[in-house]
């Protein structure tokens, strides 16, 4: 490598910065307006052109969500209807449900996807291959066709509208996934110190619980971060098996509040600020475990 | 030692899973899954002869989120009235609404109490998801007198009332009467024509980009409501679409449904109309029409509260109601109401008795009043069917504050229910919108697209569903 | 690289193989959870699905379900909607693919130099993929509006265009919309699968070719992507599965208009059960859009198998 700076060496790198300055704009863009949105007042917003960066920056949506004060900017008369869609005040108490459903999800995840990968990739034992298939296909079927009888299974479990129903459903769509990513994850991990563990007379749990698990860490993090996810964001069934506004979830909340009549872009702004908090700070800390986690998985064959 | 413990760590697990499965056997074995046959009603063994008036119920109710503040309070005011009845509330979305429910009737779990809606009582009435309600509580065909005619249609199936007004409207014609007056036009438009010639006024002088809009995306509600009345205002008397034996008539050079698509492919080509409106719904129709974006729209008239509160834009105030143009001025009429399903049939009399309470408290009288439509309309401005509302002062004073209650009425004496109302209405509903779309992009011709809306309508007709 | 790999792999079998029956009580306890939950949403619902296609099950026929065989799987196929879905399908699968492939390739492989803003890209990328489909869609719906959207607004404050353009209104536009989403969705995990394959190439790889005199493009083309290839295949039926069942953000955004011209065959299999009530129509197209999906994988599973006895 020489040390003179080609001009075509700079041109290139102009260009990437460029390329990327642009991604960020795609990838974040959205986000940072409907930040910039939720602390505007709702005629500003139908302005044409909306102006990016608040004009009259104005927290009156936090406060409604939160304390139900009704922002001046609406001059409600007490009369007449007023922008305001009213579920934006349920939107704190449906995220807490959001929260420990999939944290719930995460922790079954754990404890039941662990020991079956560890079987499927260490063990060996009659039915592993057909078990193995049975777990992949599982999700081969579209939701909307399973939504039904998903319904069915719910309703005779008499688990309808508890976070319990969504806790089991969520799992049951998670686990297979789990399993994979685990089985292939175990698979690429050198089986040494398990056999060093089994010679000190370690029984197989303890060799799963003092030896594997440590070793597998960054895995265990990946995968949950992905059972959490799904579970958090997960909308057609919670749509389904909720039945009372206290038991509904983040997602099947901000639907509601986007179709009511009256419906606020000021105050959407805020749902969907708030909604997003939860899984961006865990995309943003969880991001290096889960390339770490990845590596170590797709490294299989 | 350390097996042992593993054993029953293991075994504590599985307990713990088979203790939440013990029970799938059951839906397997069940004949019909998507059924028929009602589950246990919690009440039915516990229900004795005669219902003391304080056997406690417990209901729930389910909406689409509209209000939900001012329906929480309706239910604590009712629950206070009957302490011994509970009403749990659940709500949708309006645009998740009927997919939702759906699901919910197909997998069995109905719930006591619901909204519901003319466009869907055949659907839901022939698929035995709702009771007759003039079967079970005696004050219904009291207050279907007091209907208008276009509302009673709308509630009614195979001669039975299924339910109570929640509200009822008109789909209306609205115009801004400032951009009107800012191109120098006076008089509001009267027929398709009027609307077609004034748009390009309002073009030429610059006043609007597209001075008309519609909200007929696909998953729009009203949109189905809002393209029939332009049908029914080019269109004298009954049968604007179809016969006295439900076969179509519209799918005919110069019947009234082809005057409008080929006015609606002019008003669209020539740029007159959003093109945006095929993605349009409601919420967002209401809000470039604040914003002066546009100066004619179809909607429902409820909206008008809305368009004219001060302090919405700058132009409130100046939104109008116009007769539907057309040389019939005739409309859609509407009606979304309280139904009940046949669980609460099943939960015997106290549960009967609970919910004509309810139906009484909220979609008719009390103390001689009809106190929660009234409190809609004043409040909220939505529209309502029981004629006598009209002489209430409390509703013309707040009706006044941002319409012309003459032009209102008058309107709602024109509306007609939406025909071909029948259980395969929602099918084909869906079908005709992506056909009404395609001719208004000039994908299909006008006649190419009736015709296929016919003939769909035929297939579904002959299959019966 | 992949030599060594596989060769641990096979013998971690091997050994594993060893282990016998000692361990055969454990697995199945270990695996019995799992397989318990996953049974009881498996199980029921196919046989509740195939059950119901093999049957008229129109809703609003509530007292006649006649066993009808295979009449649903025909009606479906031979229905006003099926070329013009697939049609649609594919359509937006290849797109969605392709747009999701090259963006996660163009991202990994920027995140994978030394380049100073990447860092910024690197902390953010993930976010579009941790938030919910609904969300998602309803953020782009407005991004996108005709009306207010801040898309227009910035064209417009900028004079790219006169006036406001209908993104989702116009059945080209529509579609074009609908993909940009996807991939804002879909490729930012695509990126990091590419990311994690790239890690995995040795930096003596790249400094070997350098030496030979390798330009950048020739090093992308004999190094990268041959080593790259199997992850990339991972990626490719992952994101093909994801696309074929594209629903939510269909749902949120277009509603399957203006006309069909977004109405994929998932968003029809829903349309059969929840709009035409249809509900053994509906199943049926759903084991249809199975079907194709295994039928896929299947095909990617043997153009893996096939790269194995290459390498």
């Amino acid at each position: 490598m020489s040390k003179r700076v080609r001009p075509l060496e700079i041109t290139k790198s102009v260009g990437k910065n460029i390329l990327v300055i642009l991604l960020i704009i795609y990838i974040a863009g959205p986000f940072l307006w409907v930040m910039s949105a939720s602390f505007q007042g709702e005629n500003e917003l139908l302005k044409k052109p909306p102006s990016i960066i608040p004009q009259h920056p104005t927290t009156d949506n936090y406060r409604y969500v939160f304390t139900g004060k009704v922002p001046t900017s609406y001059e409600v008369k007490g009369q007449l209807r007023s922008r305001i869609s009213q579920e934006a005040r349920l939107i704190a108490p449906a995220l807490k449900n959001s929260f420990i459903i999939a944290f719930s999800v995460l922790l079954i995840n754990l404890l039941f996807a662990t020991p079956a990968a560890y079987a499927f990739a260490r063990m060996r034992w009659r039915f592993k291959g057909g078990a193995y298939n049975f777990i992949l296909a599982s999700r081969l079927m579209p939701a909307i066709a399973i939504a039904i009888p998903y319904y069915v299974i719910i309703q005779s479990l008499k688990l309808m509208d508890t976070h319990l129903s969504l806790i089991l459903v969520h799992s049951a769509l998670t686990i297979p996934f789990s399993i994979w990513f685990l089985t292939l994850y175990i698979s690429n991990t050198p089986r040494d110190m398990e056999e060093a563990g089994l010679v000190d007379g370690c029984n197989n749990l303890q060799v799963l619980t003092r030896i594997v698990v440590p070793m597998i860490l960054p895995g265990l993090v990946a995968m949950s971060a992905f059972a959490f996810m799904t579970s958090y964001n997960e909308f057609l069934f919670a749509r389904f098996l909720t039945t009372s506004i206290s038991s509904q979830t983040g997602p099947v909340i901000i639907s509601s509040i986007s179709g009511n009549p009256d419906v606020s872009y000021s105050l959407i702004s805020v749902c969907l600020t708030l909604g997003m908090i939860p899984p961006i700070i865990l995309a943003i800390t969880m991001r290096k475990w889960l390339t770490e986690g990845l590596s170590s998985t797709i490294t299989f064959r | 030692m350390n097996r042992i413990l593993q054993v029953t760590t293991i075994l504590f697990v599985i307990a713990m899973v088979v203790s939440g499965c013990a029970t799938p056997a059951a839906p397997t074995q069940a004949p019909a899954p998507a059924a028929t046959e009602p589950p246990a009603a919690p009440a039915a063994t516990t229900a004795p002869q005669q219902p003391a008036a304080a056997e406690p119920v417990t209901m729930d109710f389910v909406v689409w989120s509209y209000g939900i503040d001012t329906i929480k309070d309706n239910i604590a005011n009712f629950e206070k009235m009957y302490p011994n009845i509970t009403i749990n509330l659940k709500d949708y979305s309006w645009l998740d609404y009927h997919d939702t429910m759906v699901a919910a009737f197909a997998a069995n779990n109905p719930p006591y109490l619901l909204y519901g809606s003319d466009h869907w009582l055949y659907e839901w009435a022939s698929a035995e998801w709702l009771a007759p309600l003039d079967q079970y509580c005696p004050n219904t065909a009291d207050y279907s007198k007091e209907l208008a005619p276009y509302a009673l249609t709308g509630m009614t199936y195979n001669g039975h009332v299924y339910g109570l007004s929640y509200y009822a409207d008109t789909t209306d014609f609205m115009y801004n009467d400032a951009l009107l007056q800012k191109a120098g036009i006076t008089v509001p438009p009267a027929s398709l024509d009027d609307i077609y010639n004034q748009a390009k006024e309002l073009k030429a002088k610059g006043v609007n980009e597209y001075p008309i809009i519609f909200a007929w995306s696909q998953k729009e509600g009203a949109f189905p409501e809002a393209w029939t009345s332009l049908v029914f205002a080019q269109h004298e008397g009954g049968n604007a679409m179809f016969d006295a034996n439900l076969n179509p008539v519209f799918n005919q050079e110069g019947s009234a449904a082809y005057q409008v698509m080929e006015w609606l492919r002019k008003v669209y080509s020539e740029g007159l109309m959003d093109p945006a409106s095929l993605s349009t719904a409601e919420i967002d129709q209401i809000k470039s029409m604040q914003a002066g974006a546009h100066t004619f729209t179809i909607a429902p008239q409820y909206n008008m509260a809305e368009l004219n509160k001060p302090g919405s834009g700058d132009f409130a105030g100046k939104f109008k109601i116009a007769l539907m143009p057309g040389p019939s001025h005739s409309d859609v009429g509407y009606a979304r109401f309280y139904a009940m399903t046949p669980k609460v049939v099943e939960g015997g009399p106290a549960y009967i008795d609970a919910a004509c309470k309810f139906m009484d408290y909220f979609g008719g009288k009390t103390d001689g009043d009809y106190k929660v439509v009234k409190r809609w309309a004043v409040e909220n401005g939505l529209g309502f069917a029981q004629l006598p509302l009209y002489q209430d002062q409390a509703v013309i004073d707040a009706f006044s504050k941002w319409g012309d209650v003459p032009t209102i009425k008058a309107q709602a004496l024109k509306a007609r229910a939406k025909e071909g109302m029948t259980p395969w209405y929602g099918s084909w509903d869906t079908f005709a919108r992506a056909e009404i779309h395609k001719g208004i992009l000039g994908e299909e011709t006008t006649m190419k697209a009736l015709q296929n809306m016919a003939d769909k309508w035929n297939e579904l007709k002959a299959s019966g569903g | 690289m992949s030599t060594t790999v596989s060769s641990a792999a096979g013998t971690a079998k091997r050994r594993g193989n060893s282990n016998g029956s000692r361990g055969s009580l454990f697995s199945y306890a270990s695996i019995t959870p799992a397989l318990l939950v996953i049974a009881l949403f498996t199980i029921y619902p196919v046989f509740y699905a195939i059950r119901i296609s093999l049957f008229q099950y129109i809703l609003t026929k509530p007292k006649s379900h006649p066993f009808i065989g295979l009449k649903n799987f025909q009606e479906v196929v031979t229905s006003y909607y099926f070329k013009d879905a697939v049609i649609n399908s594919v359509v937006y699968t290849i797109a969605a693919v392709t747009g999701v492939m090259l963006f996660g390739l163009m991202v990994a492989l920027l995140l994978n130099s030394k380049i100073r803003t990447v860092t910024l890209l690197k902390v953010l990328i993930l976010l579009p993929w941790a938030i919910p489909a609904v969300v998602a869609g309803l953020m782009w719906k407005w991004i996108l509006n005709s009306d207010f959207g801040i898309l227009n607004g910035i064209l417009y404050s900028l004079g790219v265009v006169r006036s406001y353009i209908p993104f989702l209104a116009d059945p080209v536009l529509a579609r074009l919309s609908l993909v940009l989403a996807h991939v804002w969705k879909e490729g930012p995990l695509a990126a990091i699968f590419i990311l994690a394959g790239l890690q995995l190439i040795p930096n003596e790889f790249y400094e070997a070719a350098r030496i030979d005199g390798g330009g950048s493009l020739r090093v992308f083309r004999f190094i990268t992507l041959p080593l790259l290839r199997p992850i990339l295949l991972v990626v490719l039926v992952y994101e093909t599965m994801s696309a074929i069942l594209t629903f939510d953000i269909v749902y949120v955004l277009t509603g399957g208009g203006p006309g069909d011209s977004t109405s994929l065959l998932s968003w029809f299999a829903y349309a059969e059960i929840y709009k035409f009530l249809n509900l053994g129509g509906g199943i049926a197209l759903s084991i249809i859009i199975a079907l194709i999906t295994l039928m896929l994988i299947f095909l990617y599973m043997r153009a893996l198998r096939t790269e194995d006895t290459i390498s």
